[in-house]
Protein backbone atom coordinates (compact mmCIF):
# COMPACT_ATOMS: atom_id res chain seq x y z
CA UNK A 1 0.00 0.00 0.00
CA UNK A 2 1.30 3.68 -1.09
CA UNK A 3 1.01 6.89 0.73
CA UNK A 4 -1.59 7.43 -1.66
CA UNK A 5 -3.44 4.53 -0.95
CA UNK A 6 -3.13 5.08 3.25
CA UNK A 7 -4.41 8.45 2.48
CA UNK A 8 -7.45 7.79 0.82
CA UNK A 9 -8.88 5.00 2.74
CA UNK A 10 -8.66 7.29 5.63
CA UNK A 11 -10.41 9.80 3.31
CA UNK A 12 -12.81 7.07 3.02
CA UNK A 13 -13.35 6.65 6.12
CA UNK A 14 -13.52 10.16 7.29
CA UNK A 15 -16.82 10.37 4.94
CA UNK A 16 -18.38 7.90 6.39
CA UNK A 17 -17.21 9.51 9.83
CA UNK A 18 -18.88 12.54 9.11
CA UNK A 19 -22.12 11.26 8.02
CA UNK A 20 -22.14 9.00 11.13
CA UNK A 21 -21.65 12.11 13.25
CA UNK A 22 -24.12 13.69 11.45
CA UNK A 23 -26.89 11.05 11.92
CA UNK A 24 -26.29 10.58 15.94
CA UNK A 25 -26.09 14.54 15.80
CA UNK A 26 -29.99 14.72 14.04
CA UNK A 27 -30.82 11.76 17.11
CA UNK A 28 -29.77 14.08 19.69
CA UNK A 29 -31.62 16.50 21.28
CA UNK A 30 -29.83 19.46 22.33
CA UNK A 31 -32.81 20.37 25.29
CA UNK A 32 -32.42 17.80 26.58
CA UNK A 33 -28.86 16.51 26.12
CA UNK A 34 -27.06 19.64 25.66
CA UNK A 35 -23.51 18.42 26.88
CA UNK A 36 -23.91 14.98 24.33
CA UNK A 37 -25.07 17.73 21.79
CA UNK A 38 -22.05 19.55 22.29
CA UNK A 39 -19.73 16.53 22.28
CA UNK A 40 -21.24 15.24 18.92
CA UNK A 41 -21.02 18.79 17.44
CA UNK A 42 -17.39 19.38 18.34
CA UNK A 43 -16.66 15.63 16.94
CA UNK A 44 -18.50 16.36 13.56
CA UNK A 45 -16.39 19.82 13.25
CA UNK A 46 -13.40 18.11 14.08
CA UNK A 47 -13.99 15.17 11.36
CA UNK A 48 -14.84 17.57 9.06
CA UNK A 49 -11.75 19.70 9.07
CA UNK A 50 -9.70 16.41 9.04
CA UNK A 51 -11.75 15.33 6.11
CA UNK A 52 -10.76 18.74 4.29
CA UNK A 53 -6.90 18.37 5.15
CA UNK A 54 -7.30 14.79 4.16
CA UNK A 55 -8.62 15.92 0.36
CA UNK A 56 -5.76 18.23 0.22
CA UNK A 57 -3.20 15.79 1.16
CA UNK A 58 -4.37 13.63 -1.65
CA UNK A 59 -4.09 15.98 -4.19
CA UNK A 60 -0.91 16.59 -3.31
CA UNK A 61 -0.02 13.33 -2.92
CA UNK A 62 -1.18 13.34 -6.86
CA UNK A 63 -4.62 11.61 -6.50
CA UNK A 64 -8.06 12.72 -7.00
CA UNK A 65 -9.77 12.48 -3.46
CA UNK A 66 -12.07 9.31 -3.16
CA UNK A 67 -15.96 10.56 -2.77
CA UNK A 68 -18.09 9.97 -0.58
CA UNK A 69 -20.78 7.06 -0.88
CA UNK A 70 -24.36 8.12 -1.19
CA UNK A 71 -25.07 6.68 2.41
CA UNK A 72 -23.47 4.33 4.80
CA UNK A 73 -24.80 1.68 7.24
CA UNK A 74 -25.35 1.99 10.49
CA UNK A 75 -25.09 -0.56 13.14
CA UNK A 76 -27.29 -1.22 16.06
CA UNK A 77 -30.44 0.67 17.51
CA UNK A 78 -29.55 4.32 17.64
CA UNK A 79 -32.30 5.85 19.66
CA UNK A 80 -31.40 7.07 22.99
CA UNK A 81 -28.24 8.52 24.21
CA UNK A 82 -26.07 5.95 25.69
CA UNK A 83 -26.34 4.34 22.58
CA UNK A 84 -25.29 7.53 20.54
CA UNK A 85 -22.65 7.89 22.53
CA UNK A 86 -21.30 4.63 22.46
CA UNK A 87 -21.39 4.47 18.31
CA UNK A 88 -19.89 7.97 18.37
CA UNK A 89 -16.81 6.34 20.81
CA UNK A 90 -16.73 3.40 18.66
CA UNK A 91 -16.20 5.46 15.74
CA UNK A 92 -13.21 7.31 17.39
CA UNK A 93 -12.11 4.16 18.32
CA UNK A 94 -12.04 3.07 14.31
CA UNK A 95 -10.82 6.52 13.31
CA UNK A 96 -7.66 5.96 15.93
CA UNK A 97 -7.60 1.83 13.91
CA UNK A 98 -7.14 3.77 10.08
CA UNK A 99 -4.85 6.54 11.37
CA UNK A 100 -2.85 4.38 12.93
CA UNK A 101 -2.30 2.61 9.74
CA UNK A 102 -1.59 6.18 7.69
CA UNK A 103 1.39 6.74 10.64
CA UNK A 104 2.23 3.48 9.50
CA UNK A 105 2.36 3.93 5.61
CA UNK A 106 3.70 7.57 6.07
CA UNK A 107 6.26 9.43 6.82
CA UNK A 108 7.30 13.27 8.13
CA UNK A 109 4.17 15.65 7.99
CA UNK A 110 1.58 13.64 7.36
CA UNK A 111 2.98 10.87 10.25
CA UNK A 112 2.97 13.66 12.18
CA UNK A 113 -0.28 14.75 11.20
CA UNK A 114 -1.94 11.53 11.40
CA UNK A 115 -0.49 10.90 14.60
CA UNK A 116 -2.04 14.32 15.87
CA UNK A 117 -5.19 12.87 14.82
CA UNK A 118 -5.24 9.67 16.13
CA UNK A 119 -4.48 11.04 19.68
CA UNK A 120 -7.00 13.08 19.35
CA UNK A 121 -9.49 10.50 18.54
CA UNK A 122 -8.21 8.55 21.24
CA UNK A 123 -8.69 11.26 24.06
CA UNK A 124 -11.99 12.09 22.77
CA UNK A 125 -13.34 8.79 23.68
CA UNK A 126 -12.81 9.61 27.22
CA UNK A 127 -15.23 12.52 26.37
CA UNK A 128 -17.72 9.91 25.04
CA UNK A 129 -17.59 7.91 28.49
CA UNK A 130 -15.13 5.27 27.48
CA UNK A 131 -11.61 5.02 30.11
CA UNK A 132 -7.80 5.07 29.13
CA UNK A 133 -6.59 2.20 27.04
CA UNK A 134 -3.49 0.65 26.94
CA UNK A 135 -3.13 0.04 23.30
CA UNK A 136 -5.92 2.31 21.83
CA UNK A 137 -6.10 1.42 17.89
CA UNK A 138 -3.90 -1.13 17.96
CA UNK A 139 -6.41 -4.11 19.83
CA UNK A 140 -3.68 -6.96 18.69
CA UNK A 141 -0.85 -5.19 20.69
CA UNK A 142 -3.42 -6.22 23.96
CA UNK A 143 -3.64 -10.04 23.41
CA UNK A 144 0.34 -11.57 24.56
CA UNK B 1 -3.85 -4.44 8.99
CA UNK B 2 -5.35 -3.79 13.16
CA UNK B 3 -7.10 -6.47 14.50
CA UNK B 4 -5.06 -9.26 13.61
CA UNK B 5 -3.31 -12.24 16.60
CA UNK B 6 0.22 -10.89 17.10
CA UNK B 7 2.07 -11.60 20.18
CA UNK B 8 3.36 -7.77 21.66
CA UNK B 9 6.91 -8.59 21.46
CA UNK B 10 6.97 -9.86 18.35
CA UNK B 11 5.26 -6.88 16.77
CA UNK B 12 7.98 -4.65 17.73
CA UNK B 13 10.97 -7.50 17.12
CA UNK B 14 9.86 -7.86 13.29
CA UNK B 15 9.66 -4.02 12.98
CA UNK B 16 12.75 -3.45 14.27
CA UNK B 17 14.20 -6.11 12.52
CA UNK B 18 13.04 -6.20 9.02
CA UNK B 19 11.19 -2.23 8.42
CA UNK B 20 11.46 -2.80 4.54
CA UNK B 21 9.64 -5.96 4.83
CA UNK B 22 7.18 -4.20 6.07
CA UNK B 23 6.98 -1.16 4.53
CA UNK B 24 7.13 -3.26 1.04
CA UNK B 25 3.78 -5.52 2.55
CA UNK B 26 1.38 -2.85 3.96
CA UNK B 27 1.70 -3.59 7.31
CA UNK B 28 0.27 -6.69 7.75
CA UNK B 29 1.67 -7.74 11.14
CA UNK B 30 4.32 -10.72 10.68
CA UNK B 31 3.45 -14.38 11.58
CA UNK B 32 4.02 -15.76 14.86
CA UNK B 33 6.89 -18.07 13.42
CA UNK B 34 8.93 -14.66 13.47
CA UNK B 35 9.21 -14.42 17.05
CA UNK B 36 12.79 -15.51 17.16
CA UNK B 37 13.54 -12.25 15.62
CA UNK B 38 12.93 -10.45 18.86
CA UNK B 39 16.35 -11.06 20.14
CA UNK B 40 18.09 -9.66 17.31
CA UNK B 41 19.48 -6.13 17.52
CA UNK B 42 17.61 -3.18 16.06
CA UNK B 43 18.27 -1.82 12.47
CA UNK B 44 20.78 1.54 14.01
CA UNK B 45 18.65 4.44 12.50
CA UNK B 46 16.00 3.00 15.24
CA UNK B 47 17.70 1.39 18.09
CA UNK B 48 18.43 4.94 19.64
CA UNK B 49 15.07 6.61 19.51
CA UNK B 50 13.72 2.77 20.99
CA UNK B 51 16.25 3.62 23.62
CA UNK B 52 15.14 6.81 23.98
CA UNK B 53 11.47 5.63 24.65
CA UNK B 54 12.63 2.93 27.21
CA UNK B 55 14.66 5.38 29.01
CA UNK B 56 11.51 7.79 29.51
CA UNK B 57 9.31 4.64 29.93
CA UNK B 58 11.28 3.56 33.08
CA UNK B 59 11.42 7.35 34.07
CA UNK B 60 8.03 7.55 33.85
CA UNK B 61 7.06 4.37 35.96
CA UNK B 62 9.52 5.30 38.55
CA UNK B 63 7.47 8.97 38.82
CA UNK B 64 4.46 6.43 39.63
CA UNK B 65 5.58 4.36 41.62
CA UNK B 66 6.80 7.41 43.87
CA UNK B 67 3.81 9.21 43.82
CA UNK B 68 2.23 5.90 45.13
CA UNK B 69 4.43 5.50 47.77
CA UNK B 70 4.27 9.38 48.42
CA UNK B 71 0.72 8.96 49.07
CA UNK B 72 -0.87 5.67 48.96
CA UNK B 73 -4.40 6.87 48.63
CA UNK B 74 -3.49 7.54 44.55
CA UNK B 75 -2.96 3.65 43.65
CA UNK B 76 -6.04 3.34 42.68
CA UNK B 77 -6.25 6.41 40.37
CA UNK B 78 -2.95 5.67 39.29
CA UNK B 79 -2.57 1.92 38.48
CA UNK B 80 -4.16 2.10 34.83
CA UNK B 81 -1.25 4.18 34.07
CA UNK B 82 1.02 1.96 35.97
CA UNK B 83 -0.19 -0.80 34.02
CA UNK B 84 -0.10 1.12 30.42
CA UNK B 85 3.91 1.66 31.31
CA UNK B 86 4.39 -2.06 32.14
CA UNK B 87 2.39 -2.63 28.77
CA UNK B 88 4.49 -0.64 26.62
CA UNK B 89 7.96 -1.63 28.43
CA UNK B 90 6.97 -5.66 27.85
CA UNK B 91 6.95 -4.71 24.04
CA UNK B 92 9.85 -2.44 23.13
CA UNK B 93 12.40 -3.80 26.11
CA UNK B 94 12.16 -7.20 23.75
CA UNK B 95 14.30 -4.60 21.28
CA UNK B 96 16.59 -3.32 23.35
CA UNK B 97 19.71 -4.93 24.99
CA UNK B 98 19.54 -5.52 28.47
CA UNK B 99 22.46 -2.77 28.88
CA UNK B 100 20.72 -0.16 27.27
CA UNK B 101 17.55 -0.16 30.00
CA UNK B 102 18.74 2.40 32.25
CA UNK B 103 18.10 2.62 35.75
CA UNK B 104 16.57 5.65 36.66
CA UNK B 105 17.38 7.93 40.02
CA UNK B 106 14.68 7.43 42.32
CA UNK B 107 12.04 10.09 42.01
CA UNK B 108 10.94 12.76 44.03
CA UNK B 109 7.27 13.43 44.27
CA UNK B 110 5.64 15.88 47.14
CA UNK B 111 3.80 14.22 50.01
CA UNK B 112 0.65 15.39 49.39
CA UNK B 113 -1.82 14.37 46.80
CA UNK B 114 -2.11 17.64 44.42
CA UNK B 115 1.54 17.78 44.26
CA UNK B 116 1.93 13.98 43.52
CA UNK B 117 -0.26 14.32 40.81
CA UNK B 118 1.25 17.15 39.36
CA UNK B 119 4.75 15.59 39.32
CA UNK B 120 2.63 12.28 37.71
CA UNK B 121 1.06 14.41 34.65
CA UNK B 122 4.31 16.25 34.44
CA UNK B 123 5.72 13.57 33.54
CA UNK B 124 3.48 11.64 31.72
CA UNK B 125 3.37 14.74 29.59
CA UNK B 126 7.36 14.75 28.98
CA UNK B 127 7.03 10.94 28.01
CA UNK B 128 4.34 11.77 25.65
CA UNK B 129 6.60 14.12 23.84
CA UNK B 130 9.60 11.40 23.43
CA UNK B 131 7.11 8.70 22.32
CA UNK B 132 5.50 11.25 19.83
CA UNK B 133 9.51 12.25 18.30
CA UNK B 134 10.14 8.58 18.51
CA UNK B 135 6.94 7.65 16.39
CA UNK B 136 7.94 10.59 14.10
CA UNK B 137 11.17 9.90 13.39
CA UNK B 138 11.16 5.71 13.44
CA UNK B 139 12.24 4.40 10.47
CA UNK B 140 9.95 1.48 10.41
CA UNK B 141 6.61 2.33 10.00
CA UNK B 142 5.21 -0.78 12.31
CA UNK B 143 7.03 0.91 15.03
CA UNK B 144 5.80 3.55 14.12
CA UNK B 145 2.46 2.54 14.70
CA UNK B 146 3.16 1.18 17.97
CA UNK B 147 4.80 3.84 18.84
CA UNK B 148 1.29 5.91 18.03
CA UNK B 149 -0.29 4.11 19.76
CA UNK B 150 1.25 4.02 22.75
CA UNK B 151 1.39 8.25 22.60
CA UNK B 152 -2.57 7.57 21.94
CA UNK B 153 -2.54 5.85 25.32
CA UNK B 154 -0.46 8.20 27.47
CA UNK B 155 -2.64 11.58 25.79
CA UNK B 156 -5.75 9.43 27.32
CA UNK B 157 -4.06 8.76 30.43
CA UNK B 158 -2.76 12.25 30.77
CA UNK B 159 -6.32 14.12 30.06
CA UNK B 160 -7.71 10.93 32.50
CA UNK B 161 -5.41 12.71 35.41
CA UNK B 162 -6.16 15.98 33.89
CA UNK B 163 -10.03 15.52 34.89
CA UNK B 164 -10.72 17.63 37.97
CA UNK B 165 -12.18 14.71 39.56
CA UNK B 166 -8.68 13.04 39.76
CA UNK B 167 -7.75 15.53 41.74
CA UNK B 168 -10.33 15.31 44.72
CA UNK B 169 -9.95 12.65 47.74
CA UNK B 170 -11.50 9.13 46.84
CA UNK B 171 -11.17 9.28 43.09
Amino acid sequence: MSVLDALQATLADEHAALYTYGVLGARTSQATSPALFETLTSGYRRHRARRDQLQLMVRDAGGDPVAAEVAYDLDGALLRPPQIERAAADLEAASVEVLLALVAQSTGSVREWALTEATWSAVWRLQLGQTAETWPGAPELDQA
Amino acid sequence: MPGRSLTRRTAVGVALVAPLVATACDIDPPSRDSGSAVAAPPPPEDSELVTAVVAALVRARSVVEAATLSVPDLTTLLEPVATAHAAHLEVLEGAVADADVPTPAPARVPADRAGALTAVRRSEQRLLREVRRGCVDAASGDLARVLASMAASTAQHGAALADPAAGQEGS
